[in-house]
Formats: structure tokens, C-alpha cells, sequence
């Protein structure tokens, strides 16, 4: 989100605002002569302090609108906040006007005067116009930056479903598989029935599946479980996943598919690499906001021929990036023993009415 | 020839042996003398037992199939059994006697048996495995080298490499923690090594660029490189040449 001036962004859009008070406050200062038959001298100031001036205070209200933004507050607050910032933007207004007419036409501060009431509720008027018309400028923007963020999301969930058919049906954990389906057929019918279900689930849920759709965390829990169930069978005792899932997280949303490549990172680097047990060990806890995931394995730091630090991980950072806004989401430790992966995955926020 | 073929199957995954013993139970060619989980073991077993044969996989733990080539000191005949068909030309290069793509058949498997007991009749046991021929693919440039003294096998990541010296048919491999000899040419380094990060200075030397402190005028026309711990290095002619191209002056 972009919190700078749309002036500062947009120098166009800061020429048009000056011009049309320029051209404003001359067809004004025509009136003020030849209506109502104001010297050059007095017009010209009367014009700079209610007009000019309040061209430059006018241009900071956009602040208020941008951090009262219609979404995420009440009506009431959005309201008083604005009440409360009119008014301290008129009384500048109403100051600044003063002191200038007192300092360069002291003749008329008694018309100033009369008009008291008028110039404050011209100054809330004023106010309000400013307000609809920075909500209209935010509104743009964010419309502009959502088009932007749906077609980068849609450019890395192609890239993250065609990388996921990749991993996941990885042609050597396939092949793999199927080799070692191929020896239980013989001594353990039974087990490579299982073994070609589970690769089968694994299948349909990897190809099925919509790359920015969330699902809940118990589903991606029991999904990734069927691909380490099927590592396991090749790796057997070597591979030991481990769960400490708190309960109340399966509820919990997240990006589908987000974990296997890391469950198959600590395979490649951890188990793969490993003679003996190697625990993969999955930690969830969470709150009314965040879901957090710890997955580490340890690893032989002498062993790991260092190549290419996952294009699988780069690729979770940037679909978190793009969901959530956030490039922390995903934080990477490596203590040379373990290596570990924590997930923080924001949950839906209430909105408040 | 009636003696049966003495087998050592060298293969990680538990499934992937069982299979490959049960289908090799139905030949009446081959004798396993023993299994082994990883390269470590591999290499033990078969330079203890001397088999006539090796069943290898490439992907294993510690030690890549190919690797463990390398610190042969028997050279059996060999057939590759994995899931990667990328490595074939590779294999072939290694002269393997066969390839087996997993998922394979019973068949396909006695097949590879019966090639490899022809050759042996008209070969002999012993191959040139691990005598390459012909040029080294083109492939990724090493990432470590993995070296056998009398008891122990050494895995060197290549960042450890600080030079590296000729001696006859072998190499001396010069690294942060000490140095290891292996039975590989200059050439093969020389192809293999990065030359962003390893140039050869000489007919002797190949020396990590890194690592050089100073390059020295030693008399008209000769250099010598010294390197951060004062050891001093010839440097030939092509080798200048060479050093003035990786290090641009």
C-alpha cells in the first residue's frame, strides 16, 4: 500500500490542482472588483487568504482520508475523525486568513468580520468537497493496484501449479514409488494396495486443485501426510515425521500446497542424505490471527552439496507475498544441524461494523 | 563357465533391494555375496570381497553412485539400477555393462545377467570401470571431490580445494584442513573445476583464484604466485596468460 501524496505521485495531477485554483481565484477576484467593487489591492489579498490558503492547508486532509480508509473502520470513527480534522484544518484556515489580512489590508478586517460565520461554514464545505474527492483518488488507486496484484497472482499460481506438478509428481519420487510398489506386490500385497491409493490421492488432490484457493490446515496437514506416508514406504525408518499440532489450528486457513515443498526439501537435504533416523518435525500453534508453522529436519552440514537454495522455498515467499501482502511471512534458520522453516500465516480479521 | 557370477548389490531403499534379490533368486547366474545401504559400504564391501559384479544405484546417502566408482581399487563389471534416466550417457561413459530404469521387470533384469555374463566370458571379470573414455560431458561444474585414504573416505567441498598439484597419475589435492591424494588428471580438474574460480597456472598447478595473495616477477619473463599462507607456486607462460585473463589486468 502506498501512503504518498497522490501530488507527489503524480505531478499531473498536482498541475491541475494548482491551475484550477488559479483560475479560480482570478474569475473570483473579477467579482470582488467589478461586483462588488473591491480595489485590485484588497481583492488580491481577500482572494490569497481565504482561497489560496486554503489550497495549501487543503492538500493535507488527504492524511486524514488515508488513514480513515472505509473499509476497515466504523462509521462513527470515520466520522469523528473527520469532524475532529475539519475542524482543526478550518481554524488554521480561519487563522492564516486573518493574520494575512491584518498584516496586508488592515481596512478590511472589519468586513472580514461580518462574514465570520460564512468563511467557517464555507471552510467545512470546502472540506467536505476536498474529502469525496481524495476518497475518489484512494478508490482509484486501490482499484489500480488490485488489477496489478490479481495479474501477478495469477502469473505465479500458473507457476506454482505447473512447479507443483513438478515436485509433487517429481518424475523420480513417481518412479521411485512405483518401484517400490513393484516389490510389495510380492511380499506385501496388501501394503502396495495402500501404497497406490495414497499415491492416487496424492495425485487427484495435486491436479485438482486451484492454486489460490485456501483451504483449512487440517486438510493440507492430511494431504501432505499422504506424501510423506508414501516416502516413508521407500525410506522406512529413516524417515520419522513428527506432529505437535495444536487442535484448535485445524480450522486454521492457509494456501493449499504451501507445505509439500518443504516437507520435500527436508527429505532431499535431511532423509535423503541421512544412514540414520532423521525426524521431521512439524509444530503448529495460532491464534485469533495468526497460524504459525514450524517444520525443521536436522541435516549433515558436510554432506549437503549446496546447490541452488530451493526455487520450491522463493516460490512460497512470493505466493505469500502476493496473498498476504507481506515478504515475512516466511523465515528461513540454519544452525548448520537443523534447518527450519517457520510459516506465519495471517487468519481472516473481523471486521468490525 | 559354470561358476556363478559373486554379486554385491549396492542399493539404499530397503523395497528396491528385496525386489532386486527376488528377482535375481531366479537366476541360477548369480551368487549375492552381500548388500550394502550406502557408497560408504559399497566401497568397503567391494574392495574386501572382490565381486564379479555390482548392482549400484546413483542416488544414494554420503555418496553418489558414480563417485564410489572412484575409489575403486577392484574394478567389477557394473549395472546401474535407478529411477533417473538422465545419467545414462554418463553411465555408459563409465563403462557400465548396463542401465536398468526403475521400475523394472524380472525380466529386463535377467536380460542385463546374461549381457554381463557374456562379457565376462569374453572380457574376463575385471572392466575398466571408472577409466573414462572419451571427453567429459559437459555437465554442472563439481561441487565436491571425494577422496579414500587407507581407512577413510573424505567427501571435500569444493570451497575447501586451495590448489591443486601433479604427481605422475595422480593429483594432490591441497585443501583448508590438509591434503588428499587421488587418482584423477589435471585434465579432468581442469574441465571440472570452475574456471571463474580455479585457473591453471602451470603444467603442475591448477591454484584457486582466491586464495592467491601475490603474483611475483621471479626473473624475466617467469612469475611465481604466493598465496595467503607463503606458499609459492611456478607459474608457467599459458599460465600467466591465464591468470591475467580470469583476474582481468
Amino acid at each position: 500500500m502506498d501512503f504518498r501524496h497522490p501530488f507527489l505521485n503524480n505531478p499531473r495531477l498536482a498541475l491541475f490542482y494548482g491551475l484550477f485554483w488559479v483560475a479560480s481565484a482570478l474569475v473570483m477576484m473579477l467579482i470582488l472588483v467589478f461586483a462588488n467593487g473591491l480595489d485590485y489591492w484588497g481583492a488580491l489579498v481577500e482572494v490569497f487568504s481565504s482561497m489560496v490558503v486554503f489550497a495549501i492547508v487543503g492538500t493535507s486532509i488527504w492524511y486524514v482520508v488515508r488513514f480513515s480508509t472505509l473499509e476497515n473502520n466504523s462509521a462513527v470513527r470515520i466520522l469523528l475523525s473527520h469532524f475532529i480534522a475539519a475542524s482543526i484544518i478550518v481554524f488554521l484556515y480561519m487563522y492564516i486568513g486573518v493574520v494575512l489580512i491584518k498584516l496586508l489590508n488592515p481596512a478590511a478586517i472589519e468586513w472580514v468580520n461580518k462574514a465570520f460565520i460564512n468563511r467557517i461554514f464555507g471552510g467545512y464545505m470546502l472540506y467536505v468537497i476536498y474529502v469525496v474527492f481524495f476518497y475518489a483518488v484512494n478508490y482509484y488507486y486501490s482499484f489500480k493496484e488490485k488489477v496489478r496484484n490479481e495479474g501477478k497472482l495469477i502469473a505465479l499460481v500458473k507457476e506454482a501449479e505447473l512447479h507443483a506438478l513438478k515436485s509433487q509428481i517429481n518424475p523420480h519420487f513417481l518412479f521411485n514409488s512405483l518401484n517400490s510398489i513393484s516389490s510389495l506386490t510380492m511380499t506385501n500385497p496388501a501394503r502396495a494396495q495402500e501404497m497406490v491409493i495414497n499415491l492416487s490421492q496424492l495425485m487427484r488432490y495435486s491436479l485438482k486443485h486451484d492454486q489460490s484457493e485456501k483451504v483449512s490446515f487440517k486438510q493440507e496437514l492430511e494431504n501432505n501426510n499422504l506424501y510423506l506416508q508414501i516416502e516413508k514406504v521407500r525410506f522406512g525408518s529413516k524417515l520419522e515425521p513428527v506432529f505437535e499440532i495444536d487442535e484448535n489450528c485445524l480450522k486454521a486457513e492457509i494456501p493449499n500446497m504451501i507445505l509439500q515443498p518443504i516437507y520435500e526439501n527436508a527429505i532431499k537435504y535431511g532423509v535423503y542424505e541421512a544412514t540414520e533416523p532423521v525426524e521431521i518435525k512439524t509444530v503448529a500453534r495460532c491464534s485469533d490471527e495468526l497460524l504459525q508453522i514450524t517444520i525443521s529436519n536436522p541435516y549433515d552440514a558436510n554432506v549437503k552439496s549446496k546447490k541452488g537454495e530451493g526455487i520450491g522455498l522463493r516460490n512460497i515467499r512470493d505466493r505469500l507475498q502476493i496473498i498476504y501482502g507481506n515478504p515475512y511471512l516466511l523465515k528461513l534458520e540454519d544452525n548448520k544441524k537443523e534447518f527450519t522453516v517457520t510459516l506465519t500465516i495471517p487468519q481472516k480479521i473481523k471486521q468490525n461494523v | 563357465m559354470s561358476e556363478k557370477l559373486r554379486t554385491i548389490i549396492v542399493e539404499d531403499e530397503e523395497l528396491a533391494r528385496q525386489l532386486m534379490k527376488s528377482f535375481l533368486s531366479e537366476s541360477d547366474k548369480i551368487e549375492i555375496i552381500a548388500e550394502c545401504e550406502n557408497g560408504f559400504e559399497g566401497v568397503k564391501m567391494i574392495n574386501e570381497l572382490k565381486p564379479d559384479l555390482v548392482f549400484l544405484d546413483i542416488q544414494m546417502p554420503k555418496i553418489t553412485g558414480f563417485e564410489l566408482l572412484e575409489l575403486l581399487e577392484h574394478k567389477p563389471q557394473i549395472i546401474f539400477a535407478t529411477a533417473y534416466d538422465q545419467f545414462a550417457i554418463k553411465a555408459f561413459e563409465y563403462n557400465a555393462a548396463d542401465y536398468l530404469l526403475k521400475p523394472y521387470s524380472k525380466d529386463r533384469l535377467l536380460e542385463a545377467v546374461d549381457k554381463v555374463s557374456e562379457r565376462i566370458q569374453k572380457e574376463g571379470t575385471t572392466s575398466d570401470v571408472a577409466e573414462r573414455i572419451g571427453n567429459y560431458p559437459k555437465e554442472d561444474f563439481l561441487d565436491r571431490v571425494v577422496v579414500k585414504d587407507r581407512h577413510k573416505i573424505h567427501i571435500i567441498p569444493v570451497d575447501h580445494i586451495r590448489y591443486v598439484e601433479s604427481m605422475d597419475d595422480y593429483v594432490m589435492i591441497y585443501t583448508t584442513e590438509g591434503r588428499h591424494m587421488k587418482q584423477k588428471t589435471m585434465h579432468y580438474f581442469e574441465d571440472t573445476l570452475n574456471p571463474k574460480e580455479f585457473v591453471r597456472i602451470h603444467r603442475s598447478y591448477i591454484v584457486k583464484v582466491s586464495e592467491i595473495n601475490e603474483i611475483q616477477q621471479y626473473e624475466k619473463e617467469s612469475y611465481i604466485v604466493i598465496l595467503h599462507d607463503k606458499t609459492k607456486l611456478k607459474v608457467s607462460k599459458t599460465g600467466y596468460k591465464n591468470l591475467k585473463d580470469a583476474l582481468n589486468f
